[in-house]
């Protein structure tokens, strides 16, 4: 019998819900455990054992030096690399805090002679290769349980290629921008099932910018009905650590700094 | 002497059809009309001008397993109940259209089986004279009367409720419906056809424009009646015993769809896909059935969350067109 494939799980600074979603898969899970070898997960078992391993999931932004340290030990120590969830794989709620603000809040709440342990929020990828994000605040089961099937079989899993707004026209939700109502719908990956949306939230993008994603029309339409911070509002909650996001909004910065 | 039916009667016909088959038709639900299954007694919106998803559903799943492997065996998808679907004159033609295309060699067998369990009832205020490409056409002839035009076996069969009266037809009053400019933009398939194919090399600021409005989200192909594009995965079960095929509605204004292994993509940018959208609609179509792949539903230019306004643009491309020809002669 061939060796069934080792899988370890670790987590950052988050708030666990990601691994909350795996424990969810229940009966799923089970089988998951009866074809793999789940060797380290502390969240949900005794067992940790030491590398190497076939599949390291990583649930978490790493914040500390001790952190960013585990995180490039464990690329060395995998032969797959996941990040679970928006915080791993966006920098997520934590990336929406920027440094210098950080420092002053540091100093509020702790003092001036309190010594930082955070470096900087940022997601997985800032540090080492990695071969797959599963985006989303919490991931979505389908969606976790469709990538761990296909790295199973021996795929390469994708991101979804289409918008949220497949499944949201599906679920037979009001277009939220033709009521004139903030949404990054159209330039976020799919696979969430529009649940936000649904639930009379706006999209904030947290399963990722989809491939080629037509960000500056989407701005465009925005601004027919929103202002600009607002705009900026939407976009810093998961996606301010992300490419577009500087090119959208860093430079605007620069200039308000130097009036 | 005819069969007629009271309006008031139709839902009660469309509930008890629900004994016999899965019945769906279009019910006011908030703002919107919408395509859904009909239960007891529910209200029918028999005179919706657009629904968001079109009657294609159900004839082509947004998500569909085809069928499965399981340990080396093939196991066909499992059977589906009959069903009607009550829509209207334009719903009706963009799925007449749709048969045509799917009936193409090599058919869509998956699309034509659940063709083959359907029955199209069609509503209108027009007058029907012969067949239609409908089961079963509900004319309407006044204010509260229906008349009944059976096109085949499965319309007959309807026709047998005790719903249905023996009377003599009654005297036309309803109000035809005009064509509207869309409609009659389509009229000429072919002056359409030339002038999208003309636009592409000399009103290339159209199209410039238009990839910097396009959010390619991909509703107007979900929304569309006439839009039948999918993409196909395989499943795999953890154990690897089973690998399940599945389809879903893939858009050709997305940016995966005409990129290739090795991560070529053909239409590079979102003004090449926007443009490809109304090529395959407008010109391709023209060419492969000598008809746009458009009924003039409204549905794209309504639910675009940027606003593009396909009309107008279409209108604007024959004036453009127009005027270079008859500067050359």
């Amino acid at each position: 019998m061939k060796n069934k494939p080792k899988i370890a799980i670790f987590d950052f600074t988050d708030c666990e819900g990601c691994e909350v979603a795996l424990v969810s898969l229940r009966e799923k899970l089970v089988e998951i455990a009866t074809e793999t070898e789940i060797v380290n997960w502390r969240l949900a078992q005794k067992k940790a054992d030491d590398g190497p391993y076939d599949i390291v999931l990583i649930e978490g932004t790493p914040i500390t030096q001790t952190e960013i340290d585990t995180l490039k030990f464990l690329r060395g120590q995998t032969k797959i690399l996941v990040g679970l969830g928006s915080c791993a794989t966006l920098a997520g709620i934590p990336g929406i805090i920027d440094k210098e603000a950080r420092s002053g809040w540091y100093e509020k709440i702790y003092g001036k002679d309190y010594k930082p342990r955070g470096i900087d929020a940022l997601p997985l990828s800032a540090y080492v290769l990695v071969d797959y994000s599963i985006h989303g605040c919490p991931v979505d089961k389908s969606e976790l349980l469709r990538v761990i099937q296909e790295l199973l079989a021996g795929k390469t899993p994708k991101n979804p290629g289409y918008s949220v707004c497949f499944e949201c026209k599906l679920a037979g939700n009001p277009c939220r921008l033709l009521d004139k109502k903030p949404c990054l719908g159209p330039i976020t990956a799919g696979g969430c099932g529009a649940i936000c949306i649904k639930g009379g939230s706006p999209c904030y993008g947290c399963f990722g910018i989809r491939q080629d994603a037509q960000v500056d029309n989407l701005v465009m339409t925005l601004r027919k009905f929103s202002d600009p911070a607002k705009i900026e509002n939407y976009f810093s909650m998961f996606l301010k650590k992300t490419p577009e996001y500087k090119k959208l909004f860093d430079n605007k910065k620069e200039r308000n700094g130097k009036p | 002497m005819a069969k007629i039916i009271p309006e008031k009667e139709i839902p009660s016909l469309a509930s008890e059809l629900t004994k016999t088959h899965t019945v769906y038709a279009p019910v006011i639900k908030g703002d919107e009309t919408v395509f859904s299954e009909i239960n007891d007694s529910a209200e029918i919106a028999l005179n919706y001008s657009q629904t968001p998803l079109p009657p294609k559903m159900y004839f082509l799943p947004a998500n569909e397993e085809l069928f499965k492997v399981v340990d080396d065996e093939l196991q066909k998808a499992g059977g589906i109940k009959p069903f009607i679907v009550f829509l209207n004159l334009k719903d009706l033609k963009a799925v007449n259209y749709l048969d045509k295309i799917m009936q193409k060699e090599p058919a869509d067998t998956f699309y034509l089986q659940r063709r083959s369990v359907s029955t199209l009832v069609a509503t209108t205020e027009s007058a029907v004279g012969s067949h239609n490409g409908s089961d079963l056409t509900l004319e309407k002839r006044n204010n509260s009367t229906y008349l009944a035009h059976s096109f085949t076996e499965k319309g007959n069969k309807i026709l047998k409720s005790s719903l249905f009266k023996e009377a003599p037809i009654p005297e036309k009053s309803a109000q035809e419906p005009l064509p509207n400019h869309f409609d009659e933009l389509l009229l000429d398939s072919g002056l359409l056809a030339q002038a999208v194919e003309w636009s592409r090399e000399n009103s290339p600021s159209t199209w410039e424009a238009l990839g910097k409005i396009c959010l390619s989200c991909g509703i107007c192909t979900y929304v569309c009646p006439l839009c039948f594009c999918t993409s196909t995965e395989d499943k795999t079960s953890i154990d690897g015993s089973e690998c399940t095929r599945c389809r879903k509605w893939d858009a050709c204004t997305l940016p995966r769809f005409a990129q290739v292994a090795g991560g070529h993509n053909f239409r590079p940018t979102q003004k090449d896909r926007y443009y490809n959208w109304f090529y395959h609609k407008f010109v391709r179509a023209y060419k492969e059935f000598g008809q746009a792949q458009c009924v003039a539903c409204g549905r794209c230019q309504k639910y675009c969350p940027a606003g593009i306004d396909i009309e107008k643009i279409l209108t604007r491309l024959v004036e453009d067109y127009k005027k270079a020809h008859t500067k050359k002669t």
